[in-house]
């Protein structure tokens, strides 16, 4: 059975025709049949039942080019590079612009995809097997035949210099779309931090859908960033897997400031014993943004442990979903869980959609999950009062407190302060706020 | 400086005030004091503005003006203060910003401008020291993790710092140490003078050692039930309030 062939599917379908074949194309050919079957998700898909694809099917799309002219000199495009203190990659359209810089940082192992494709395509292979969810998985599908390039990371060792990828999405004219591909390896034993910028050029439609696989050896330890400021008409599907070893532990912040349409997902095999995730989510929904984020984590050995921060704001007649999962395996005893969603809606037209799920397919685990969604604690907000405050401050600083349960735990002061900055921008009375710091 | 005439009050939907009157005048120290459950923290409350408590009858007037028709935040730049029992705690606020931005509110309904940065600090530090409180302080959310004692400490630290006409203090006394509570006390009389009056909300006769009261009154059943010296606390650490409650339902 074939999916109906919208303008969408007829313009992925015909990027796929316009690609070179390489020594990926077995696994890239049956990607492609899948997506072509099952086509874009729908409000009857479970996972999708909040966001519609409906203006996205009738959108066509084309291959964004590596080297538009509108893409020239883009070296400070990002503002997590503390002024380039941080080593930065540019990735235009999912195609790396490899510097001397970031090939310089001891301990990281750099290449492009299209190379390893043309010299090692073995290595690469078993990160483009389709899982047994890949009905679930259509955008990473679709990444999977379309990537034209990416990045490889190796990190052999523990590193301190964090990294920073910026992605840059869009060109001249309507419809780019680009597909980004990394793949993050961890050696047993390493450390690093790498931050992944999602940005635009330009101000016309976009679509970027991007795919990050990550594997963290035994006792490997990852702090990953993915930060998202698209424009207005920017359409954007990111997927992270992350595969986690013995003892590993992983920190992910997720942090949504920008975007049409943000879809963001995040799942957690927590393969072995003492595997350890702590995921933050910080969701600002701000004029008709729509953002729907997935963090699934999956319990698959005993002592496992995974904490899920979720933080929304939803101002104007925007919309933040946070789908969080928690699914413990038989056999993966003594898995210690926490979801954690809060919401806090500024606007009577906005929407915050929260729903915590549980899994558990064993006996004698610790699963705690909240969720609550509403107006700012009448509590602190009185207690404000009382001090005197009028109320556009107290609700300023309310807003920013409620936030600051994610902000708080971002280990990179630098980063932490460029992504208060531009948070503080979406909220109401931002200059109020910026005496406040 | 306040007048409370037959003031009743409800709290969702409960009548919890049937008729209180009270006058303080300015110079005053009144202790309000009651069983659980009298209406002492709901008398608090209603005095500082709490919007979902309704006001079904009575008048208030503080200094003249209408006290129930001004919003939390207009009283609190008026001069009135409360002392919560149960301070909320604010992770994300800073102690100190919350102290500046009150000072600051207060300061521009008087017409006085902002006040200097510099200037503020070592004033907060002084208070600090004289309510011996830690350094750690400055850097800390408003009343995040702190103990007990430590956030009865930091509202006493507030009025010091805000120097309100009319401070309402409910039960900063209890869950305190005899230290901690010679430090509360200091900082509350260090605060007495002619153009200033307090009252203090507690259920121990303790609290009166240190800060002598000029009135004293039993709250019951959403009245007051009698109204006396400093001798009337020690009477009551003595029987209770069974008889005064029995006497007032007699």
């Amino acid at each position: 059975m074939s999916a109906v062939m919208t303008p969408a599917m007829r313009s992925f379908e015909s990027q796929w025709q316009g690609r070179r074949a390489d020594a990926l194309s077995p696994w890239r050919e049956s990607a492609m049949q899948r997506f072509l079957a099952l086509g874009v998700p729908t409000v009857h898909d479970d996972s999708w039942r909040y966001t519609n694809m409906r203006v996205l099917q009738a959108q066509s799309f084309r291959d964004a080019g590596a080297n538009d002219s509108a893409l020239s000199a883009p070296g400070d495009a990002s503002w997590l590079t503390d002024q380039g203190r941080i080593p930065s990659i540019l990735i235009v359209n999912g195609h790396p612009r490899l510097s001397a810089v970031a090939a310089q940082i001891d301990g990281f192992e750099i290449r492009s995809l299209r190379e390893l494709v043309a010299t090692e395509p073995s290595r690469l292979s078993r990160y483009l097997e389709a899982t047994s969810d890949a009905d679930q998985r259509r955008w990473e599908l679709l990444n999977t035949a379309l990537f034209a390039d990416g990045l490889h990371i190796e990190i052999k060792r523990p590193i301190d210099t964090p990294l920073c990828l910026v992605h840059l999405t869009g060109g001249a004219g309507e419809g780019n779309a680009a597909y980004p591909r990394v793949i993050i390896s961890a050696a047993p034993g390493s450390r690093a931090t790498i931050i992944e910028h999602h940005l635009n050029v330009g101000t016309e439609a976009t679509l970027c859908n991007s795919f990050t696989q990550a594997e963290l050896g035994a006792g490997a330890q990852l702090e990953h960033y993915r930060v998202f400021t698209g424009h207005e008409d920017a359409t954007q599907f990111d997927s992270l897997d992350v595969v986690q070893d013995r003892d590993s532990s992983c920190r992910q912040f997720t942090i949504a400031l920008g975007g049409s349409v943000l879809r963001t997902t995040l799942q957690s095999r927590l393969g072995e014993a003492g595997a350890a995730l702590d995921s933050y989510s910080l969701l600002v929904g701000h004029g008709e943004r729509h953002v729907d984020s997935v963090v699934i984590a999956t319990h698959g050995a005993p002592a496992t442990r995974s904490r899920q921060t979720a933080r929304s704001v939803a101002s104007g007649s925007s919309r933040t979903i946070f789908n969080s999962k928690v699914i413990v395996s038989a056999g993966a005893s003594k898995s210690d869980s926490q979801q954690s969603c809060r919401g806090i809606l500024l606007s009577p037209t906005a929407e915050i959609d929260s729903r915590p799920q549980l899994e558990i397919h064993t006996d004698e685990v610790k699963c705690a999950h909240g969720a609550t969604t509403g107006r700012l604690d009448p509590e602190m907000y009185f207690y404000l009062l009382s001090r005197g405050l009028d109320r556009d401050t107290a609700q300023s600083l309310l807003i920013f407190a409620f936030v600051a349960d994610v902000l708080t735990r971002i280990s990179l002061p630098a980063a932490r302060a460029a992504i208060e900055t531009a948070l503080i921008a979406q909220l109401p009375n931002a200059e109020l706020l910026r005496a406040f710091r | 400086m306040l007048k409370i005439t037959n003031l009743h009050v409800s709290v969702a939907g409960k009548q919890i005030l049937n008729g209180v009157n009270l006058s303080v005048n300015a110079g005053e120290v009144h202790a309000i004091m009651g069983p659980n459950g009298s209406g002492k923290s709901t008398l608090a409350q209603v005095l500082a503005g709490r919007e979902d408590y309704q006001v079904t009858s009575g008048a208030v007037i503080f200094e003249g003006r209408d006290l129930l028709a001004m919003p939390a935040e207009e009283r609190a730049r008026a001069g009135f203060f409360l002392g919560f029992q149960y301070p909320v705690e604010i992770p994300g606020v800073n102690n100190v910003y919350l102290l500046k931005a009150a000072l600051n509110a207060k300061r521009k309904s008087a017409g006085l401008p902002e006040v200097d940065a510099y200037e503020f600090l070592s004033l907060i530090k002084e208070k600090m020291k004289f309510m011996h409180m830690s350094e750690s302080f400055l850097t800390r959310g408003v009343n995040e993790g702190f103990s007990g004692g430590e956030k009865k400490r930091n509202e006493v630290l507030q009025m010091l710092v805000l120097e309100p006409k009319l401070a309402i203090l409910d039960e900063t006394d209890s869950g305190l140490d005899i230290d901690a509570l010679k430090i509360v006390s200091e900082g509350v009389n260090s605060l007495r003078g002619p153009q200033r009056a307090t009252i203090l909300v507690t259920h121990y006769q303790r609290l009166l050692d240190y800060i002598a009261p000029d009135q004293v009154h039993v709250l019951g059943g959403g009245r007051i039930l009698k109204s006396g010296d400093k001798s009337l606390a020690l009477e009551l650490e003595k029987r209770g309030y069974d008889w005064l409650v029995e006497s007032a339902v007699a």
